[in-house]
């Protein structure tokens, strides 16, 4: 009898999770196993605004409960990060000193916030918001928390500092309009979203980047490049979001900004495919690679993998561009959607 | 009101790894620091190997009777032996995991590889700390404890003391490499896991306790109870899980002018019991259930010549060699009906590591007084589960020499066996002037010489039997919980279960059912009439207990005029608390 597969599947996001269930439905007898480095089950991120703030508790920040899996005999591992591959022995090194084979392998690692090269030297004076961990920490810093400063280049922290000025906290935006992600602005839509943030009572600093940042005490000081200083007892940093490979560096697979994917979403290593926040995927079309993070590319994207995992030939395709409203400014983007909270 | 604290901690890993030292050292800082606690280890049978062993404590500010069935956190100090304890972890529970072993895990070797995803798995690099803290990885235990402290709000600062107390007879380098390793994992710990789970001791109300508490087990409170009751001579051969008694009374009892003798096998060691007996000695054996068996037929002749003799029997799993390092109540059966002939014996099973304390006491006292076996039945829970208790009250002077001596008025023409009002006849000791008898194992006359007549045979056994249901008078009485009237279902156990069952009881009092409990210790003589005045009270009547055929349902049926429910096991484990409270919920429905 021939040897059951092994499918493994890094990463519990909505790639992976898509990625195993097509698996499982078109494979009844292969062993599944997700991988997750995050200790908390698969949950909307862009929920983790509502869930910090108390509108919604932990369950509804799920988008699967672990009964799930076991129904689906899918095994799902938590709180295990893996730390190596080897493609050509198709074995994965865990961080805690295992080894774990494969016979097929999804990477679906997403993505972790970017950090502007122009600031990297100030990283560790950054909390980030990106993931459970991460909202579970500040959700306890927020009740001491009086007046943060939000360095802002995207739309997750425009989302977030909002949060902040509900609660009623004195919020200070740095606005990177020349950065911003994941989509252009231009100094017309920076303004005017600038006006409709002040309009809730949001400080925002537009066209005036930071230049140094410093400690006084326990509160941040910062000074900007037209020399105006200012306070705030917490600090954070969304500029965007970049592919999570560190990790995969050195293996042999193939990456330059993400994980290199031919249009089947598969590596340069025939049982090696990609999906989601984490791949760079080539375009017929355009002759070039693209990356695209956002939550329903990331289903699309695991869908699309796991079909040809198991032997089909589908071609993903970059979605469409959609218009969608940010502070009133409509905006186009072909990657993230505006999620209903 | 503090708030409720109740966790159960498993420390899983091989034999000299020092699984159950840090169990043990664990259980009595919390014990110190104002917590009850209830522990116990399991081990591998085979002496020699690294084989698994588990250590396992249930700490809590409130009062607790059961070691707790699953775990809240497990540690593994040794990833194969601990996947197969991850059964016993709670669904939420805590892993504690070496996340950096000398070499990598293949998938199904390592514990991380079969975690199920509720549970919060914390790595730890335990070799690499024992290592840095101490040159060796033998500390890892210590880490584990350090690594404990730090994420569930122990106080370091004392808990590290009290590792230098336990090590104080050690060198210099044993006490440093102990202290520097629990300094390790705290501190990593402490820097390196952000903490999930709320689990915590730390609660306002509780203070270390300034009361010196007790941290005994059960067979140590056999021990300390027999030197107590002043006992001459200890006679045995060592037999796990009554060994300990033995180990203890061979230091402590030289010293006090009594003797310890491990003879060539259990029937030497009661026939020596029972030879001190006969010289007006207070002695003692102690073994399990294949000694057990030997040991019957001279049982029988304790009884019959009516010599005291007090045999403690620590149950294991059996029969024959059985299961030496698992918990039963199987002997339940030999212990109360395993003689030749109407044998009328005692047989006292404590429910706590106290009433193992008081009740060796009581036997001592009951052999002397009523000139008979009395069997203490133990088992390997009880004997190894570690209690903190208040220091245990000494014997009462009356407990202490029980002997009826024959007056001068008996001595003029001295009957040994005199058929009395009570049953029970004036004891000479040998050398007593006047006090000349002949003892037989053959039936006899009240002089002692041996008689077949029917006559005889009737009075004699008749006086055996009476003088045994006198006892009766001086064992405590059942104790009870729980509801007092319009019960709907009656828990009735005996020995180690009982604590279980009182437990089982209470949340099936919170869950609304009108539960009560109710646990004798004396099962020979029974006390028959609270066992039906209670069974009456009963809708319905639950027994259970860790044998498989239901050995004290089945002794107590004839006085209790209604189907028993019985719950039966022999997973060689202490039966849990919970599995009785499912048992209650199923059939009160
Ligand atoms: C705060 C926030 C708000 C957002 N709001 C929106 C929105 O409104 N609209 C929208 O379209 N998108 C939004 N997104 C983006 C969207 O959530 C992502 O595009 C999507 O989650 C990507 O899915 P994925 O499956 O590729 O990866 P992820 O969801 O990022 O999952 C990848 C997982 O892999 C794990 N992992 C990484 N490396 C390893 C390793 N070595 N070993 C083990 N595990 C590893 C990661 O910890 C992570 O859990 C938001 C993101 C954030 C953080």
């Amino acid at each position: 009898m021939p040897k059951k597969d092994h499918y493994v599947i890094i990463g519990n996001g909505p790639a992976g999770n898509k990625a195993a269930d097509v698996l499982r439905e078109n494979d009844r007898n292969a062993r599944i196993t997700i991988l997750s480095d995050e200790h908390f089950s698969f949950y909307y991120r862009h929920k983790l605004c509502d869930f910090m703030s108390g509108v919604i508790d932990e369950d509804t920040l799920k988008v699967k409960f672990y009964k799930e899996y076991k129904e689906k005999n899918i095994r799902l591992r938590l709180g295990q990060r893996v730390e190596k591959i080897d493609p050509d022995s198709k074995t994965l090194f865990l961080k805690h000193m295992e080894k774990l084979r494969y016979t097929k392998l999804i990477l679906a690692v997403g993505s972790a916030p970017r950090v502007l090269p122009s600031l990297l030297r100030y990283k560790d004076y950054f909390t980030f918001m990106s993931n459970y961990n991460d909202a579970a920490n500040v959700k306890s810093m927020l009740e001491n928390i009086k007046n943060p400063i939000v360095i802002g280049g995207d739309l997750i922290g425009i989302n977030f500092i909002k949060m902040l000025s509900r609660l009623k906290k004195k919020a200070t935006f740095f606005m990177y309009y020349k950065s911003f992600w994941p989509f252009d602005l231009d100094i017309k839509k920076a303004d005017a979203i600038r006006l409709s943030l002040e309009k809730n009572n949001i400080k925002t600093i537009s066209g005036d980047p930071v230049k140094t940042i410093s400690r006084r005490d326990a509160d941040y000081i910062i000074e900007t490049e037209s020399g105006r200083e200012i306070e705030g007892d917490a600090l954070f940093s969304f500029m965007g979001r970049i592919p999570n490979i560190q990790f995969i560096k050195g293996s042999g697979i193939d990456t330059e900004r993400g994980i290199l994917v031919n249009e089947y979403l598969q590596a340069n290593y025939k049982d090696i495919y990609a999906c989601g926040d984490c791949a760079q995927i080539y375009n017929l079309e355009l002759k070039d690679y693209w990356i695209s993070i956002g939550w329903e590319n990331s289903i699309l994207q695991g869908e699309v993998a796991a079909y040809n995992l198991l032997g089909e030939h589908r071609i993903i395709k970059p979605m469409s561009k959609k218009i969608f409203n940010v502070e009133g400014i409509k905006v186009k983007t072909s990657w993230w959607n505006q999620l209903k909270t | 009101m503090a708030r409720k604290i109740d966790l159960v901690i498993e420390i899983c890993g091989s034999a000299g790894e020092g699984t159950i030292s840090a169990g043990e050292i664990l259980s009595r800082f919390m014990s110190s620091q104002g917590f009850e606690i209830m522990s116990f280890d399991t081990y591998p049978s085979e002496i020699r190997g690294f084989g698994k062993c588990v250590a396992h404590s249930r700490i809590s500010n409130q009062k607790i009777f059961s070691p707790g069935k699953n775990a809240d956190v497990l540690v593994a100090l040794n990833d194969v032996h601990s996947i197969s304890q991850l059964p016993f972890l709670k669904e939420t529970g805590i892993l504690i995991f070496d996340n950096k072993p000398l070499r990598y895990h293949e998938e199904d070797k390592s514990i991380a590889g079969w975690v199920e995803p509720g549970i919060i798995s914390y790595g730890i690099p335990l070799h690499e700390l024992a290592q840095r803290a101490a040159g060796s990885s033998r500390g890892r235990n210590m880490v584990a404890l350090g690594a404990i402290a730090s994420l569930f709000g122990i106080n370091a600062k004392a808990f590290e003391e009290s590792i230098i107390k336990r090590y104080s007879k050690k060198s210099r380098i044993v006490i440093d490499s102990n202290v520097n390793s629990f300094i390790e994992g705290y501190k990593w710990a402490k820097e390196n896991i952000t903490k999930i789970n709320g689990i915590s001791f730390e609660s306002p109300g509780i203070k270390p306790s300034r009361k010196k508490r007790e941290i005994i087990n059960g067979n140590e409170a056999v021990a300390r109870a027999a030197i107590d009751s002043g006992i001459h001579l200890f006679a045995g051969y060592p037999i796990t899980p009554a060994t300990k008694i033995m180990e203890i009374l061979s230091k402590e009892l030289p010293g006090r002018g009594g003797v310890v003798i491990q003879t060539e096998d259990e029937i030497s060691a009661i026939g020596n019991v029972i030879g001190a007996g006969f010289a007006g000695k207070r002695a003692m054996t102690a073994t399990s259930g294949p000694g057990f068996s030997l040991m019957t037929e001279l049982g029988n002749l304790a009884i019959m010549a009516e010599v005291p003799a007090v045999i403690v029997n620590s149950q294991r799993g059996g029969p024959s060699t059985g299961l030496p390092t698992k918990t039963e109540q199987s002997d339940l059966n030999i212990a109360v009906k395993g003689g030749s002939g109407d044998s009328y014996r005692i047989v006292l099973a404590p429910t706590t590591v106290e009433e193992c304390y008081e009740c060796t006491c009581l036997a001592l006292y009951l052999a002397e007084k009523y000139q008979t076996l009395v069997v203490l039945l133990l088992d390997f829970f009880l004997s190894n589960s570690i209690r903190n208790i208040d220091s245990p009250k000494k014997p009462a002077i009356k407990l202490l020499d029980a002997n009826k001596a024959p007056g001068n008025r008996d001595l003029k023409s001295y009957k040994r066996y005199k058929i009395t009002g009570t049953g029970i006849s004036p004891r000479a000791i040998p050398g007593t002037p006047g006090g000349m008898f002949v003892s037989t194992g053959l039936e006899h006359s009240e002089e002692g010489l041996p008689r077949y007549d029917s006559e005889t045979h009737e009075k004699m056994t008749e006086k055996r039997y009476m003088k045994i249901q006198k006892a009766l008078k001086e064992i405590p009485k059942p104790k009870r919980s729980g509801c007092k009237k319009n019960i709907k279902v009656g828990v009735l156990a005996w020995g180690s279960t009982a604590g279980s069952a009182r437990e089982a009881v209470a949340e099936a009092e919170k869950c609304g059912i009108r539960a009560a409990f109710m646990s004798p210790l004396s099962l020979s003589p029974l006390p028959v009439d609270e066992i039906t005045e209670f069974a009456n009270e009963c809708e319905i009547l639950l027994v259970p207990e860790l044998n498989s055929s239901g050995q004290f349902a089945d002794l107590i049926a004839p006085y209790v005029y209604k189907k028993i429910e019985k719950l039966n096991m022999v997973t060689g484990l202490p039966m849990p608390s919970e599995d009785i409270l499912s048992k209650i919920k199923e059939i009160a429905e």
